[in-house]
């Protein structure tokens, strides 16, 4: 888009305005342990400490104290099956310090452990059920193989 | 540049939006026009999580993602404003999808992501096209980045899009001693290898009007009754009445032709 062409820098020009900005951030699970007040992120590659800052400033009204980054390599694996070497995306991180008073706890989406159990018995169910259609239908037709029919 | 326009058009829009969850699912109210429902803008770092009621959901029902038509009769303030709600709900929408990843979870409806990335799309180029109206009316011309045929270091033909230096092009040394009389474009080497690319292109070429003429003449063997006209559809390239009268094309009956 031609609003993502920005002209350069010089001194004395008016300073840049970004009207629509495509940069995304995404909170992660702070690993390792944190002090409350810090919040981890991880965001667009192309995102500088101010970007940062005024992104969670002007757009969700966060107050910031202070803005660390890193840029962590991505792995380099095989691939399975084939064997070539594949590189993951590298990641930004960014390490936000809100003021003393507030803080902030990752919050725990994922509660329900009896949900768990009996999601995965009904499921388990539902396998069997289908394996003993399975056999129901190709009592007849043993020779034909199973992706024959629909 | 094409840039002040944007600033023109949105300089009436400010900077603050509204807090909306499933975001997608509003287009289907602004048809309706009696009820415009947002929820109150809480300023948090919970906006990057869905609403508590959708945590443990398998299945979040959202409506579609905004057409360009629909885009198109807003206001440059709204669509402003519908960027910034999009933006949120697409950072809410990552938060959650890496929370499931690390969780070991499936990642409820992930086409939520494709939808808001469709809408935010679908928002610039309708902000692109008004720029291009207004730089034509204003300018005489689009507005948009310039684009420039040029021989590349290989000596092929390239496409560069123009952008800003800070020295003019001729003072720029580095730029010009390529294209120098003796520079490395006009040297025998560069030549070289735009002589064998071109024999090698022109080789490919002649392989395939050989190749389908062959092809033809095949075919009237096999189908002498074939519809001619579909035949030359099919390769336009071959001359039929030619490929009728050859040795390969005679097949095991009285010639027709």
């Amino acid at each position: 888009m031609s609003t993502r062409w920005y002209p350069i820098y010089q001194r004395g020009n008016p300073q840049l305005r970004v009207f629509l900005p495509n940069f995304w951030m995404k909170m992660v699970r702070p690993h390792p342990k944190q002090l409350p007040n810090i919040v981890h992120f991880q965001c667009s590659m192309e995102m500088t400490k101010y970007d940062i800052k005024n992104y969670l400033e002007k757009i969700y009204n966060i107050p910031v104290v202070d803005v660390r980054t890193k840029i962590t390599l991505g792995r380099f694996r095989k691939d399975y099956g084939q064997g070539y070497i594949v590189k993951d995306d590298d990641v930004k991180y960014a390490y936000i310090v809100l003021p003393k008073d507030m803080t902030f706890k990752f919050p725990e989406i994922f509660d329900s452990k009896k949900n768990d159990e009996e999601e995965n018995m009904k499921s388990l169910d539902e396998a069997k059920k289908n394996f003993s259609d399975y056999l129901e239908k190709n009592k007849d037709r043993t020779d034909v193989p199973s992706w024959f029919s629909i | 540049m094409n840039f002040s326009l944007v600033k023109n058009v949105l300089k009436y829009a400010s900077g603050f939006c509204y807090r909306t969850k499933n975001v997608t699912s509003m287009c289907a109210s602004s048809v309706i026009t009696k009820g415009f429902h947002t929820t109150p803008s809480n300023s948090d770092l919970m906006e990057f999580f869905d609403i508590k009621k959708n945590w443990n959901e398998t299945n979040i029902r959202v409506g579609r993602a905004w057409k360009l038509d629909e885009l198109r009769i807003k206001s440059n303030v709204d669509l402003h404003k519908l960027w910034y709600i999009l933006l949120k709900e697409r950072n809410m929408l990552y938060t959650m999808e890496h929370e499931c990843y690390e969780k070991v979870r499936l990642f409820p409806n992930p086409e939520r992501i494709d939808k808001v990335q469709e809408s935010m799309n679908n928002i610039e180029t309708v902000i692109r096209e008004r720029n291009i109206a207004y730089y034509k009316l204003e300018t005489g011309e689009t507005g948009e980045r310039p684009v420039e045929d040029v021989v590349n270091m290989f000596g092929l033909p390239e496409k560069y899009k123009k952008q800003e230096y800070h020295i003019p092009q001729f003072m720029n040394s580095r730029w010009v001693r390529p294209y120098l009389e003796h520079g490395y474009i006009n040297s025998l080497a560069v030549k070289k290898f735009y002589r064998l690319y071109k024999e090698k292109q022109y080789n490919e070429t002649r392989r395939a009007r050989n190749r389908n003429f062959n092809h033809v003449q095949h075919l009237l063997k096999r189908f002498p009754n074939m519809d001619l006209e579909k035949l030359k559809a099919e390769y336009p390239d071959v001359d039929i009445e030619k490929a009728k009268h050859t040795k390969k094309a005679r097949g095991h009956f009285l010639p027709k032709y």
